[in-house]
């Protein structure tokens, strides 16, 4: 009875420091969660304000020509397909990690450039965290793979990222870069291109896919966020259920042992 | 003078955005100046100094620096699309 009381009191014991760590956790996540959706929607309104400067290029004939809008005339499947995974940096959000990696399935041969810790542990490159991920690195990294795309090194080069859709819910999504694809419906009216339409495309596709990565990886962050906060809330009501439960073995068993305590007194006293 | 509406954009947010009377800056085919009733025009920006004559009372200018972007003029206003903006003064 006695070795009983002292494992339950243990147990009581651990599963309250990780009460503590998860509520600590999800405090963490509270303050950083304002500041890491202004960063997203910042982000957000950067990418779209280039996609609709960009959008008239996109469908001039003249700019049909472009590197950017080849497609592979390989079947699917034969394509040679590199993507940009955006994951986090640290564990304990649920399943947020888990669910990039398990998109990946799909293209097993496909070249991996990683953002956020996590997926850099995970295809071994040089870490290349998510918090804090700026522009210069952003563009450094889209200038290349434009150079990659134009020189015919992929047929297809995307970014597997999360979608941002409340604190509660985020969709893992697959965007594709290149090849270039306009939107359905060309923009109304005319626009003059200083000196032609190639070149603008040509010198402003960089800048587009840095917008699109820099609002990716914001997109992705404020994700991991609202998803280490929720699952730290969980965690926290867990633990919490937990205790109680564990409370109540403690105080049954406790008070066992005093009755059978006074049981074996009274008995030996020969009452 | 008749005046326009800039906006200088960046992934961080609006830089700045007001009134102004003229923009001068070098785009990709040479330095270029706009202003109020432009046509809707289209162009690369190079690294620079971006120069601007305030709608103000006393017209004051104000330069800036840009690491180079895109320029776009439309009916409605004129906005610089940049990685990175900052004034010089």
């Amino acid at each position: 009875m006695g070795a009983d009381i002292k494992s339950l009191r243990n147990r009581i014991k651990s599963v309250d420091s990780t009460l503590h760590l998860t509520r600590a956790m999800g405090l963490v996540a509270s303050s950083k969660i304002r500041r890491a959706m202004d960063h997203m929607n910042k982000g957000r309104q950067y990418e779209a304000a280039v996609r609709a400067a960009i959008e008239p290029l996109l469908h001039s004939p003249d700019c049909q020509r472009s590197p950017y809008m080849r497609t592979a005339p390989k079947q699917e499947g034969q394509e040679r397909v590199c993507l940009i995974v955006i994951a986090g940096d640290r564990g304990l959000a649920g399943g947020y990690n888990a669910n990039v990696f398990r998109a990946l399935q799909d293209y097993p041969d496909a070249d991996m450039i990683a953002i956020g810790k996590r997926a850099c542990d995970r295809f071994g490159d040089e870490a290349l965290r998510a918090e804090g991920f700026d522009y210069t690195t952003a563009l450094g990294m889209a200038i290349e793979l434009c150079r990659d795309f134009a020189d015919g090194k992929y047929d297809k080069i995307g970014i597997l990222c999360t979608h941002y859709v409340s604190m509660l819910s985020q969709e893992v999504q697959l965007r594709w870069l290149f090849p270039l694809q306009p939107t359905e419906h060309a923009p109304a009216g005319s626009v003059i291109f200083e000196p032609d339409e190639v070149t603008i495309l040509n010198a402003a596709i960089p800048e587009y896919v840095a917008g699109i990565l820099i609002s990716a990886v914001r997109e992705s962050f404020a994700c991991e966020i609202a998803a280490r906060r929720t699952a730290m809330d969980s965690a926290g009501k867990n633990a919490q259920e937990m205790i109680d439960r564990l409370q109540l073995q403690y105080n049954r068993a406790r008070q066992g042992a005093i009755t059978q305590e006074i049981t074996e007194i009274v008995a030996g006293s020969g009452m | 003078m008749n005046t326009f509406t800039l906006t200088v954009a960046t992934p961080n947010g609006t830089a700045w955005s007001g009134k102004i009377v003229m923009l001068s800056l070098r785009g990709i085919a040479g330095d270029l100046a706009v202003m109020a009733g432009h046509i809707p025009f289209v162009t690369s920006v190079k690294a620079c100094d971006v120069k601007i004559e305030l709608a103000d009372e006393a017209e004051s200018q104000r330069i800036g620096y840009t690491d180079g972007g895109l320029l776009t003029v439309t009916a409605e206003g004129t906005t610089l699309l940049t990685g990175h903006f900052e004034w010089k003064e």
